[in-house]
């Protein structure tokens, strides 16, 4: 780590491009999920993990043409970057635009704004973070580990889903030991998975269970997932290991101007809301106001 | 053939171009910097601000997807004028086009307090927000009545010398006297439509989807809604009206102007498309040339003179 960096590098909104992204690759996975590349290389070349795209799913050129569904963009979470100048999305197709973005081929060109929102912070003093991440909260794992991993920290993975369904990657379940994700595995992360449905416990209580290695204060937790994961994990951890939570919410303009994606977070002795789109996603977990915020 | 005239006036104000951006779409304007040349556009309208800031609405949701539409429920959260004035507004002008605050409160005597605060600034006009509909107080409350609207309308008359625009709700029976009264209390311009009350369930958790309950339906869904209103307030102000609702391409602002209106509002549209403004006016300045229409207010209401 080079002594001149700042004490916490922070991929934050600076300047929102919007650009004509080329698909290079569409792919659809098991369960419903769906990786899509887009060749965009100035939003390869500025986002940072926890930063998202927002995407007009119909075609740009019939963006004079007002559609019946999906007339706002859908907020996507960067997966991982790939080089040269590509960025990776894992979809849970689910509603209208996913669907419409999981029918893309290759040369089809999308309409994406980005990147948006202030990502995940790195602080180069510590030497272990754990990333907490849990159902649709996994699509963004690759791009942390490998950003992390890159920077020399040593990175725990410790993620759930309610079955392997809900899994953007491929789980091995080995006969001796535990769950894994091979692919997060393969950029350099320890890997603990968790299912509902074959585990049968819940990530956060993986957490507590192993709450006494993340004592030291060489170690931070990076958690993207449901809020009722978000809000135990704030619980289980007590402020006594720095956690950043990444959150969602329903979004309009994706660039903080229509108030749409506010959270609640403290102010003084009360609380202001902040938007999830340009403030967020990323929060500090002592900055939420948890006891407010819908779970 | 030279370039078609698109210029009008809005009281004092002079504008470039009827294309502007509606008020609550674009925040206070720094947000979108960089997306499109908002400079080119004949104004700028800014996120409604009261006296105080306020925290709007419970959160989650404040906003659904329905179809060719959207409705919200912010509730006027807004950082209040003092801070608009101070932090915004300076960034604003940089775009270089009128910018126009827009301002609400509880009570005439507020909206006045706003704008007297607007009167030295450098706001090229006043829109007073009397049509929100996801307050309890204020907001719609004024406008859905003439006398109530024009209480406002004129306390902020006697408070600036800036051109006011009154902006309506389309949620009452006869939108034609609310306007009428907006004008004789010393209005300069009426715009209209606000959103359309609205609702919608979440059936699963049979529960509003919106925390505040209801909200208001904006997009291309109410376009032909909007219309008819324009329609029926131009025919009985003789001050210029601000036609929008759902407008997503020029043909639609064309549809305005050729019901009534001297201007438009883009709306919805900029969250899809934050460009769309600009393409608006292309296509407009296309259609003026390939039409050999040289001043398009020669177009404002004419396909309505026979009704």
């Amino acid at each position: 780590m080079s002594g001149d960096q700042p004490p916490r590098e922070a991929k934050s909104q600076s300047q929102v491009h919007r650009v004509l992204a080329e698909v290079v690759e569409s792919e659809r996975l098991p369960g419903d999920h769906h990786r899509l590349v887009l060749h965009a290389p100035i939003i390869a070349q500025q986002a940072g993990p926890g930063q998202f795209l927002h995407i007009w799913c119909h075609p740009p050129d019939e963006i004079d043409r007002p559609p019946c569904a999906a007339i706002l963009r859908r907020p996507y979470s960067i997966s991982r970057l790939r080089s040269p100048g590509k960025v990776e999305l894992l979809l849970r197709v689910r509603g209208v635009g996913g669907r419409m973005l999981a029918a893309k081929s290759p040369g089809d060109k999308l309409d994406i704004l980005g990147p948006l929102g202030s990502g995940f912070r790195y602080d180069p003093s510590l030497r272990t973070v754990v990333v907490v991440a849990g159902g649709s909260g996994l699509a963004p794992v690759p791009f942390i580990v490998e950003y992390l991993t890159g920077r020399g920290a040593r990175v725990l993975c410790l993620a759930g889903a309610k079955d392997d369904e809900a899994v953007p990657f491929g789980v091995a379940r080995p006969h001796s030991g535990r769950a894994t994700l091979p692919e997060i595995e393969a950029l350099g992360a320890e890997v603990t998975f968790v299912s509902e449905a074959v585990e049968g416990i819940l990530i956060t209580q993986v957490v507590e269970l192993r709450l006494a290695e993340f004592g030291d204060e060489a170690t931070g937790m990076l958690a993207i997932g449901p809020r009722a994961m978000l809000k135990r994990l704030n619980e289980v951890t007590d402020a006594h290991i720095p956690l950043q939570v990444s959150l969602e919410e329903r979004m309009a303009c994706g660039v903080g101007a229509c108030r749409s994606c506010v959270v609640p977070v403290r102010s003084g002795d009360g609380h202001q809301y902040k938007t999830v789109c340009r403030d967020g996603p990323v929060f500090d977990a002592g900055e939420i106001a948890w006891e407010l915020l819908d779970t | 053939m030279s370039a078609p005239d698109l210029t009008l006036r809005i009281g004092a104000m002079t504008m470039n171009n009827p294309v502007m951006v509606a008020s609550g779409i674009f925040g206070y304007g720094d947000e979108f910097m960089g997306l499109a040349d908002y400079g080119e556009l004949g104004a700028l309208v800014l996120k409604t601000v009261t006296k105080e800031p306020r925290a709007g609405n419970p959160p989650a949701a404040r906003t659904a997807e329905t179809p060719a539409g959207m409705v919200n429920a912010i509730g006027l959260e807004n950082i209040g004028i003092e801070a608009l004035l101070r932090e915004k507004l300076p960034v604003a002008l940089t775009y270089g086009t009128n910018i126009v605050a827009s301002i609400a409160g509880d009570t005439p005597d507020e909206f006045a307090q706003c704008a007297r605060l607007l009167d030295s600034s450098a706001v090229a006009a006043i829109e007073i927000n009397i049509s929100c509909p996801n307050v309890k107080k204020g907001g719609m409350a004024f406008g859905v009545d003439a006398e109530a609207s024009s209480e406002v309308v004129s306390a902020v008359r006697a408070a600036t010398s800036k051109p006011i625009i009154a902006k309506l709700t389309p949620n009452v029976t006869d939108i034609a006297p609310i306007a009428k009264a907006c004008q004789r209390a010393g209005a300069d311009a009426i715009s209209l439509v606000n959103t359309f009350a609205a609702m919608v369930i979440d059936v699963e958790r049979q529960q509003p989807l919106l925390a505040a309950g209801t909200g208001g339906l904006s997009g291309p869904a109410i376009r032909p809604a909007a219309v008819y209103r324009v329609w029926q307030v131009a025919k009985a102000v003789r001050i210029p009206v601000i036609g929008m609702g759902g407008i997503w391409n020029a043909n639609d602002a064309l549809e305005f102007i050729l019901a009534g209106a001297t201007a438009v509002m883009l709306g919805t549209v900029l969250y899809a498309d934050p460009a769309a403004g600009n393409r608006v006016l292309a296509g407009i300045r296309d259609y003026c040339e390939r039409r050999g229409v040289t001043r398009l207010s020669d177009l404002i209401g004419a396909a309505v003179t026979q009704l």
